[in-house]
C-alpha cells in the first residue's frame, strides 16, 4: 500500500480553520497526555475534571487562577506587544526578574505609605524592565543585531543578578536562605475586596490589556506598528521610523514584564527568593502566540495556562502524579499549537494507492 | 490532432474558491515553435502555465507531453520530464551566488569525486569511486567548477552578461530574470515556459532574447511566452493563444494577425495604442540634482555626478538598462538611501540626505520598481495600504488617535477613482490578493492621489496587462497636466516616447545622454543605452547626425 500526502499553499484560511485551531490544538494535546497519565496509573478523565472543571468551579481555584494569571498577562503582552512589530521578546523572563528586583529593593528600603510607596514600586519596576531590554533593543534597532539572542542571553545575566542579591545586598539578617525581608505592608499589594486574595495587580494588567488594544487598533502609533510588523521595507518608503517604532514596543515590552516582576513579589510572595518565578516570562511566549491576533485574546491565553498551571498543581497533589506531566501538558499545547499553524498554512491531501481524496481533507482532526 | 504535436493540454479546468481561473481550456503545441500565450491579467494564462508546470493541479483535463499522459505533481515532476518555467516573480535566493542559485536542485558532486575515465590509479581515486562515497558526496558536497564553467559558458552565448560569482541580491531586476532564463536553459528543458520576459529589458536585450530563442526553437526547442506586448507576439511568436476570462478565445497564427485584432481578441473591445498629449507650459523647478553620488548596497558608487532637473508638469523619462544605477538614483530622490556627494533639493528646499519623511512631507511620491517587496505591506488590507504615505494627515485623526472610518472612505476612494478591480471590501482584501495590475493602480492611485510635486515612478507599467497599462499612462499624463512633476524610469522605449517631454539616457550610473521625444533617434537612444562608443566624446554627438546607420 502506498501511501501520497501531497501539500498546496492555501490561497485562503477558511474561517472555521481559524476559529477552530486553538480548540482543537488544547484539545489534542490534552488527548496525547492522556496517553502519558494513562501510563502513570491515573484516569485521565477524572485528571481533567479535576484539573480543568474543579479549577474553574471551585473559589479556591479561580482565586488562584486569577492570581497566577496576573504576571502571565503581563508577560504576556510584554511578549505580544514587539510580536505585532515582529520582533522576539524571547527575554520577559530576565526583564521580569530585574523589575521584581528593583520593586523589592525600593519596598524594603523606602519608607513611604502604601498610596506612594506602591505605585513608586510598579513604576520603578516597569522602569527597571526597559532598562534591561534597552540595550538589546537599540542593537535591534539601530544595528539590526538579532533581538532572539540578545534578550535571552539578558535573561541569564538577570537570573545572576538575582542570585546575588538574595546572597548579598538583599539577603535578609540571619536569615538561613537566600532570600530577602519580608515586604512590609505598606509594599504589599492589597487584594481585589470580595475577590478574597486575588491581588489588585488583575486589575492594572486588565488596564494594560484595554490601553494595548487601543493602541493597537486606534492609534498612529499602532498602524506603524502593524505595518513594520507586515514589511518594514515598505514601512521605510512610508517614512515610518523603525528605530522610533522598534525602541517603543521593546522598552514598553519590557516594562510590562517589570510589571509582571513587581505585581508577582508585591502580591503573591512577599519576599524576593532566588527561585520566586516559575518561568511565566518564558510561558509568556506561548500565550503571546496563542493570542497573536489581539491584546484580549492573550489576556485569554495567560488565563488559560495560569487554569493549566493551577490545574496541575491540583492533579499533582490529588493524584500524586510528578509535576512534570504540567510541563508536559504546557509543551504539548505548544507543539500542537505550531502544527496547528503549518495546517492553516497549508493543504493536505492524503491518497492510498494512488486514488486521491478529493474531500476538502485540509481539516487537522481528519490527517492527524 | 496535429502530426507535430508536441504538447497538448486538454480541457483544463481550475478553480479557485469563487473563481474559475481555466475553464476548459485546451491548447496544443509545436515541437519548435514559440509560441505566445496573451491575455489580461486575470485572463488565467499564469495558472494555465503554472499546470503545465506542475505547480497546480488542474481539477480537471489532461496533459500530453510527447505522446504521454503526464501525471504531475510537483515543478520536480515537469523538470524531470523537461519542462522549464521563468516565473514573473523570481524565485531566487537572495543570499547565494548566481552559480549555486542555478544547480540548485540539480547539483554536482565537488570535483574530487568526479569519476575520471582511466585516471592514474590511487588510493585515493579508488576512495571516491566507491559507491558509498559517490552517494555521499552527491548528496553533501558541492562541485562550483564544472557548473560555474558551464553556467558561464551559456552566459556568454547568449549574451547574458553576468557575473556568476554575484549573489544574487546584488543584481538588479533584469540581471535576477537572466539568471532565471540560465536556470531553465542549465537543465536542458524540451519546454521552456517564459512569464512576461522582456518586461524587464530593453528593446535591444529583448531582440537579443528573441534571437536566442529563434536559435534555441531551431533547436527543437519548445517556448511558451506568456506576454501583455503585442508587438513582440508580432516579432518572435509563430502563433499565439489568446484567453480572456479563463477560456481560449482562439490559437491563431501570428503573421495572419495585425496587432489591433490580437488587442480585440484579448480585450474583447478596440484598444487605442496613440496617446494624446497636450502641450503644457512647465511651471518652476521641483526637484533639482547637483552632481549626486549615490552607493549601491555593496558600497560600490551607483550614481556617479548625477546633474539633473524637473520642472512642474513636465515627464522626464529616464531610459536605461536595469542595474545602471536606476534603483539607487530613485531611492535616493525618495529619501530611503544616503547620498554620499552632492545635493537633492524639492522645489527650493534642500533635502540632501533628509529622512525619507521630509521628502514624504515636501510632496514626492514613489512609485517602487518592486511593489510587493517596497510598495506594499502585502499581508494588510488595501486599507492599511491605501493610506500608507498618508496616516499622518490630520484628515485622518488628531494627534495620536486615527480616525479608520475616515481611512476607510479614503481607501473606498481610491479604488473607484482608479477602477482598482477584485477588492470588494476595503477593509477584507489584502494587498497581496490583488492581481499585479490592480495593485500598480492602488499604489499609483495613493501616490497621485496626495498631489504630489514630484513623482518619480520606477517601471509603472512593468508586468501589466495592456488594459492597466492605458490606464497608467492616462494618469501619468493628467498628473503632469495637473502640474506635478515626473520621473519616469523606465526600460520601456516604447513608454519613454509616449509619454516624456525630456529623454535622458543613464548608463553606469552617468546621463550619457539627452534628447526629446520629437528630435530623438531609437537606436542612438539603444546604443548609449548599452554604453555607445566609448571613444565618441557626448559634445560632438549631440546634434543627431548620421547615427542611425550604425
Amino acid at each position: 500500500m502506498e501511501l501520497n500526502i501531497e501539500l498546496t499553499p492555501r490561497t485562503d484560511i477558511p474561517n472555521w480553520l481559524i476559529y477552530l485551531t486553538p480548540v482543537f490544538t488544547v484539545v489534542a494535546a490534552l488527548f496525547v497526555s492522556g496517553i502519558a497519565l494513562i501510563a502513570l496509573g491515573v484516569n485521565p478523565l477524572q485528571a481533567y475534571n479535576t484539573m480543568f472543571i474543579q479549577t474553574v468551579t471551585t473559589p479556591f481555584g479561580i482565586t488562584n487562577t486569577l492570581e497566577k494569571g496576573v504576571p502571565l498577562i503581563f508577560a504576556g503582552l510584554a511578549v505580544y506587544l514587539p510580536l505585532k512589530a515582529k520582533l522576539w521578546n524571547i527575554g520577559a523572563e530576565g526583564q521580569l526578574v530585574v523589575g521584581a528586583i528593583v520593586g523589592t529593593a525600593i519596598g524594603l528600603q523606602v519608607s513611604l505609605p502604601i498610596y506612594a510607596l506602591l505605585p513608586l514600586m510598579i513604576v520603578a519596576g516597569g522602569a527597571a524592565g526597559a532598562a534591561w531590554i534597552a540595550i538589546p533593543a537599540l542593537l535591534r534597532a539601530k544595528y539590526g543585531i538579532n533581538e532572539i539572542i540578545t534578550t535571552l542571553l539578558f535573561v541569564f545575566v538577570a537570573q545572576s543578578l538575582l542570585n546575588y542579591v538574595v546572597r548579598g545586598p538583599l539577603r535578609a539578617s540571619g536569615a538561613n536562605f537566600p532570600q530577602s525581608e519580608s515586604l512590609p505592608a505598606a509594599a504589599t499589594l492589597p487584594g481585589i475586596p470580595r475577590l478574597g486574595d486575588v491581588p489588585l495587580g488583575l486589575l492594572l494588567a486588565i488596564a494594560l490589556v484595554v490601553v494595548t488594544y487601543g493602541i493597537i487598533n486606534y492609534t498612529r502609533l499602532g498602524y506603524e506598528i502593524t505595518f513594520i510588523g507586515a514589511n518594514d521595507s515598505a514601512a521605510e518608503y512610508a517614512g515610518m521610523s523603525k528605530l522610533k517604532v522598534y525602541l517603543i514596543v521593546l522598552m514598553a515590552g519590557g516594562a510590562m514584564a517589570g510589571f509582571a516582576g513587581v505585581s508577582e513579589l508585591s502580591g503573591v510572595q512577599g519576599r524576593l527568593r532566588a527561585s520566586f518565578d516559575p518561568g511565566y516570562g518564558f510561558t509568556a511566549v506561548p500565550i503571546a502566540l496563542l493570542g497573536r491576533n489581539g491584546a484580549f485574546k492573550v489576556m485569554l491565553a495567560a488565563l488559560l495556562f495560569a487554569v493549566i498551571f493551577v490545574g496541575g498543581s491540583s492533579i499533582e497533589t490529588v493524584f500524586g502524579v510528578p509535576s512534570a506531566i504540567t510541563s508536559v501538558i504546557e509543551a504539548l499545547i505548544i507543539l500542537f499549537l505550531i502544527t496547528a499553524e503549518f495546517f492553516k498554512q497549508y493543504r493536505i491531501d492524503v491518497s492510498i494507492d494512488g486514488s486521491y481524496s478529493t474531500s476538502a481533507s485540509g481539516s487537522p482532526e481528519g490527517d492527524l | 490532432m496535429d502530426q507535430d504535436t508536441f504538447v497538448r493540454m486538454k480541457d483544463i479546468t481550475k478553480t479557485f474558491p469563487g473563481v474559475v481561473a481555466n475553464d476548459d481550456v485546451s491548447m496544443s503545441l509545436r515541437r519548435g515553435e514559440i509560441h505566445g500565450l496573451l491575455g489580461e491579467n486575470g485572463a488565467g494564462k499564469s495558472t494555465l502555465m503554472k499546470i503545465l508546470y506542475g505547480l497546480y493541479s488542474a481539477d480537471k483535463g489532461e496533459i500530453w507531453f510527447d505522446g504521454e499522459r503526464l501525471q504531475m505533481e510537483s515543478p520536480q515532476d515537469a523538470i524531470d520530464t523537461g519542462i522549464g518555467m521563468v516565473h514573473q516573480h523570481f524565485k531566487l535566493i537572495p543570499r547565494l551566488s548566481v552559480s549555486k542559485n542555478i544547480v540548485l536542485g540539480k547539483r554536482e558532486p565537488a570535483t574530487v569525486f568526479t569519476r575520471t575515465e582511466g585516471s592514474e590509479e590511487g588510493v585515493l581515486s579508488t576512495l571516491t569511486n566507491t559507491r558509498l562515497m559517490q552517494w555521499l558526496a552527491s548528496r553533501f558536497t558541492l562541485g562550483l567548477d564544472e557548473p560555474r564553467q558551464k553556467i558561464q559558458q551559456l552566459s556568454d552565448d547568449y549574451g547574458f552578461d553576468l557575473d556568476v560569482t554575484a549573489p544574487v541580491w546584488e543584481l538588479g531586476v533584469g540581471e535576477r530574470q537572466r539568471v532565471e532564463i540560465l536556470k531553465a536553459l542549465y537543465r536542458d528543458v524540451e519546454l521552456l515556459i517564459l512569464d512576461e520576459p522582456t518586461a524587464v529589458l530593453t528593446p535591444t536585450q529583448a531582440d537579443r532574447l528573441f534571437e536566442t530563442l529563434r536559435r534555441l526553437a531551431d533547436k527543437g526547442l519548445t517556448v511558451i511566452i506568456i506576454t501583455h506586448k503585442l508587438d513582440e507576439l508580432k516579432q518572435v511568436t509563430d502563433r499565439v493563444t489568446v484567453l480572456r476570462d479563463g477560456k481560449n478565445i482562439g490559437t491563431v497564427e501570428t503573421n495572419e494577425q495585425t496587432p489591433g485584432d490580437l488587442a480585440h481578441m484579448m480585450v474583447g473591445r478596440d484598444v487605442l495604442f496613440d496617446i494624446d498629449k497636450d502641450d503644457i507650459e512647465s511651471g518652476k523647478t521641483v526637484l533639482n540634482l547637483s552632481a549626486l553620488h549615490v552607493e549601491n548596497d555593496r558600497g560600490i558608487e551607483a550614481v556617479s555626478g548625477v546633474d539633473m532637473s524637473i520642472k512642474a508638469g513636465e515627464i522626464v523619462g529616464l531610459a536605461g538598462v536595469s542595474g545602471n544605477g536606476q534603483k539607487e538614483l530613485a531611492e535616493s530622490l525618495v529619501g530611503v538611501r544616503g547620498t554620499t556627494a552632492g545635493s537633492i533639493r524639492v522645489t527650493s528646499k534642500d533635502v540632501t540626505n533628509e529622512p525619507c519623511r521630509t521628502f514624504i512631507d515636501n510632496g514626492v511620491s514613489f512609485v517602487p520598481e518592486d511593489r510587493h517587496q517596497n510598495g506594499c505591506a502585502a499581508t494588510l488590507s488595501a486599507m492599511h495600504n491605501a493610506v500608507m504615505k498618508r496616516y499622518r494627515d490630520s484628515a485622518f485623526g488628531e494627534r495620536f488617535q486615527l480616525n479608520y472610518e475616515a481611512m476607510e472612505a479614503y481607501a473606498e476612494t481610491l479604488v473607484e477613482e482608479f477602477d482598482v478591480r477584485g477588492i470588494n471590501d476595503v477593509q477584507e482584501v489584502t494587498a497581496g490578493e490583488l492581481s499585479g495590475g490592480n495593485l500598480q493602480k492602488l499604489i499609483l492611485a495613493r501616490e497621485m492621489l496626495r498631489e504630489p510635486k514630484l513623482l518619480v515612478a520606477n517601471q509603472p507599467t512593468r508586468g501589466v496587462d495592456v488594459g492597466a497599462i492605458e490606464f497608467i499612462r492616462e494618469r501619468l499624463l493628467k498628473q503632469r497636466k495637473s502640474g506635478t512633476g515626473i520621473l519616469l524610469i523606465s526600460e520601456d522605449l516604447n513608454e519613454i516616447f509616449d509619454l516624456s517631454d525630456r529623454i535622458l539616457v543613464i548608463y553606469e550610473g552617468e546621463i550619457v545622454h539627452e534628447t526629446t521625444p520629437e528630435s530623438a533617434d531609437r537606436q542612438r537612444i539603444s546604443l548609449e543605452m548599452n554604453g555607445g562608443e566609448q571613444a565618441q566624446p557626448l559634445a560632438s554627438v549631440a546634434a543627431d547626425g548620421g547615427w542611425s546607420d550604425i
